[in-house]
């Protein structure tokens, strides 16, 4: 009687917990859909454009290997997530063709190739991600300044990062106060918040606040559109790690790591001195958070355990800053991702299985 | 007193809502047709059948005689005619023979004052008599409490609990009788005391039981003169599992643990004070699907239908009908499974309770690392045994499993890992 043969639910318990992988990847996507309401608010159609077409290459990349494999897993919600969190890697404005072939990518090779999810080695956002770096190198690194600076669309922009990277000349003191010395532009809001926190707080404590911060915190700056919402991205992880829904350990692990090693050997700009980094400033560009909360706490590709996710969390938050400080690009968070992903394996394998006689431990 | 035991890790606290209501104890009406199964458990041994198609029974009367160790007497919950002796398949997934009787003639225990022997003069060879003749069965495992009893007699250091913790959100049988038959709770403990010779005893009770029953069963123990230390467990699931209370304890070892539970001493007091064998049950009756939860003291071998029954009925559709408890228990086929001396629970589950989904890939979110109360890897054994890799699952734990369901209950693709675990270690094909 009473489906007691039907498929699910045959064996003991017959009770669970309200979360299921595909309800986990919904709320995600409920978390990241703010985001893509400020960006497009920011950026207009330029942004919008970018959000459809990954997110419309993603399903149909989805029903294709869903169709390939004859498993129907579109339901589980992990197709939508890639597509979102490629397109929030991207610039605006981007041609419409470079997130839907990295979407395509991401579902089609990275995931459905080696067997769909739970089997992909690598997060397939940031495969997708970097595909694009690779092939378009150019137009992902172009950036625009959003309409609220510059009242009209298309004013193409370098990001702080990039920017502060043109630097030159022995400044002293803040990272904010140079960019702001060499004429980068500023928004009207951060300026009246600036001022008005100054104001009534920070005067008080004898200290200043320097002009920028809120910029970067609201995405009054050039940047990809999924950095665009800073404030927004910090929200939607607060409600994540509330719910219980990703590994903590990682993100907290990978910002406390690069927050401290930006402190002390500083952001790469000319004239800094040890142990004086911005913290603020560096968290608060490239990407990182975003990357930190929602791409290396990818289940999948991350590994399972608080120890290992703590050492994972900390070496990818290392190999950021040593990619972003040293390397040529801004976008390092990505590539130090999919380099953790390759060693989660190897880092499952420590400790867990083990030794044979040989001496060699097992292979997972 | 005021610390409340915990196990150190693992384990899941239910977040499903059930209503509790105090309720009390209701005898259930006797059945038209007993089914007395007679196996309780996967590993017991079957006794041999004394009776023969077409007698007639007493109520109480010796249905089948226990083989020694592993197997336990049948008695005839019921007065009436052996209709059949019958094969069938347990929802436990085991076969066992079967006495159907057919309610007849006139009752010797039913209405009647029950008798009160004084046990005291009884020595432990008496005590340890009756309960292979009555043949007390331990609620919890279904195996022959004299079995159990004998692992832990003259046991130096062995420490009895007397753990009153339930085993699931739904089922509250423990702690009704603690509260409604404590003197018989205690009376049972002193008997099984008197058996065990237990160096130290330990009443495990839930955090939230009331001072009402603290103080009665304080005051109850000071006059038998019984001595134990009251500890409180925070309600967090498998709580009833030997190796976790032991693990709540500060304790190393579980061996030395004889864990008893009051439906058990209540069926060893019914035994030695009233004479009575092992034919009642305690049953809980409850879940989304039921319309009235409670507790029944039905016969053994009453069809779980009429206890439904009993309960008010069904409340729209239950999606899965299940003996024992949510956690470890199995799918009842149908209403005609019949109630044995190990049947703690029939709980009729809504869909909204069961949360049943198609089985997914795993996703590694590692929800089950953190749930499994024996420091496993559920999710590495999972794929080792997907793998052909038995050897290797072995090598990282797999007998330390417990079956508690606890990693299978939070898994986010529902994959049965509890189920999978178990096939495995009985040496079967993992799909």
């Amino acid at each position: 009687m009473i489906d007691a043969r039907s498929q699910a639910g045959l064996w003991p318990p017959y009770i669970h917990g309200w979360k299921t992988s595909g309800k986990a990847s919904w709320i995600c996507v409920m978390t990241l859909l703010p985001i893509v309401a400020w960006s497009s608010a920011l950026y207009g159609r330029q942004a919008l454009e970018v959000w459809i077409s990954a997110l419309v290459a993603s399903i149909v990349a989805e029903s294709i290997a869903s169709a390939l494999l004859r498993k129907w897993t579109l339901g589980d919600g992990s197709a939508v997530i890639t597509g979102l969190l490629i397109a929030s890697a991207m610039p605006p404005g981007i041609p419409w063709y470079i997130p839907a072939v990295a979407s395509f990518f991401a579902i089609l090779i990275v995931k459905a190739a080696f067997g769909g999810l739970g089997s992909n080695w690598m997060n397939p956002a940031l495969g997708g991600i970097a595909f694009a770096y690779a092939n378009w190198p150019a137009a992902m690194r172009e950036f625009v300044l959003p309409r609220i600076i510059s009242g009209v669309d298309g004013v193409s922009a370098s990001t702080p990062l990039a920017f502060a990277r043109g630097l030159t000349g022995g400044l002293d003191g803040r990272v904010m106060d140079a960019l702001r010395g060499a004429g980068y532009p500023l928004s009207g809001v951060d300026t009246a918040i600036t001022r008005f926190l100054n104001d009534i707080l920070f005067s008080r404590l004898g200290a200043r606040l320097p002009d920028g911060y809120f910029d970067m915190l609201l995405g009054f700056k050039p940047g990809a559109i999924g950095e665009s919402a800073l404030f927004l991205v910090l929200i939607g992880s607060i409600v994540l790690i509330a719910m219980r829904l990703i590994k903590v350990e990682i993100p907290l692990a990978m910002l406390a790591t690069f927050g401290l090693l930006a402190r002390i050997f500083g952001t790469g700009l000319p004239g800094e001195n040890l142990f004086a980094g911005d913290v603020l400033y560096a968290l608060s560009g490239g990407g990182i958070v975003l990357a930190a909360f929602y791409m290396s706490t990818d289940p999948v590709s991350s590994p399972v355990g608080r120890t290992r996710g703590l050492a994972y969390g900390a070496a990818t938050g290392a190999l950021c800053f040593v990619f972003r400080r040293w390397g040529t690009y801004t976008e390092s968070v990505v590539y130090a991702i999919l380099l953790m992903n390759m060693i989660t394996p190897l880092m499952e394998r420590a400790g867990t299985m083990p030794r044979r006689s040989n001496g060699k431990a097992g292979s997972v | 007193m005021t610390r409340v035991r915990e196990f150190r890790h693992g384990g899941v606290a239910v977040d499903h809502r059930v209503p509790y209501r105090p309720a009390s104890i209701e005898n259930a009406f006797l059945p038209m047709n007993a089914i007395v199964v007679l196996k309780d458990a996967k590993v017991s041994i079957e006794p041999l059948p004394v009776v023969s198609v077409g007698q007639e029974v007493r109520e109480g009367q010796l249905l089948a005689r226990s083989t020694g160790k592993g197997s336990a007497n049948v008695h005839s919950p019921i007065p009436g005619i052996v209709r059949r002796i019958e094969t069938v398949t347990t929802p436990g997934g085991y076969q066992s023979r079967v006495i159907v009787i057919s309610l007849a003639g006139s009752f010797s225990m039913l209405g009647k004052r029950s008798e009160r022997y004084l046990w005291k003069s009884l020595n432990k060879a008496d005590i340890a008599h009756i309960i292979q003749e009555k043949g007390i069965v331990c609620v919890s495992s279904g195996r022959p409490l004299h079995d159990v009893m004998t692992e832990h007699v003259d046991h130096p250091g062995s420490i009895m609990v007397i753990s009153a913790l339930e085993m699931d959100p739904y089922r509250r049988t423990e702690e009704a009788l603690m509260e409604q038959r404590t003197e018989d709770v205690v009376d049972g403990w002193a008997i099984a005391a008197r058996v065990a010779l237990p160096s130290r005893v330990i009443v495990a009770l839930d955090e939230g039981v009331s001072p009402e029953v603290l103080q009665k069963l304080t005051s109850i123990m000071a006059a038998s003169e019984l001595e134990a230390s009251i500890e409180l467990f925070r309600r967090r699931f498998p709580q009833d599992m030997r190796g976790q209370i032991a693990n709540a304890l500060g304790m190393e070892q579980t061996g030395q643990l004889f864990v008893l539970e009051p439906s058990t001493l209540v069926a060893l007091h019914d035994a030695v004070v009233s004479n009575k064998p092992h034919i009642e049950q305690y049953v809980y009756v409850g879940g989304g699907a039921i319309k009235h939860p409670g507790i029944l003291k039905a016969r053994i071998g009453a069809p779980i239908g009429d206890l439904i029954e009993e309960c008010g009925g069904f409340l729209g559709q239950p999606a899965r009908l299940v003996i024992g408890g949510p956690f470890r228990g199995r799918l009842a086929a149908d209403l005609d499974v019949s109630v044995t001396r190990s049947t703690r629970a029939v709980l009729a589950l809504t869909a909204a309770e069961t949360r049943s989904a198609p089985e997914r890939a795993c996703v590694r979110c590692g929800d089950c690392v953190v749930a499994c109360p024996e420091g496993l890897d559920p999710f590495l054994l999972l794929k080792l045994l997907r793998a052909g890799r038995r050897d290797d699952a072995v090598a990282i734990g797999l007998e330390r499993c417990s079956s508690c369901g606890a990693c299978a209950y939070v898994c986010r693709s529902r994959i049965p890992l509890a189920h999978i675990f178990d096939t495995a270690r009985e040496g079967g094909q993992v799909k």
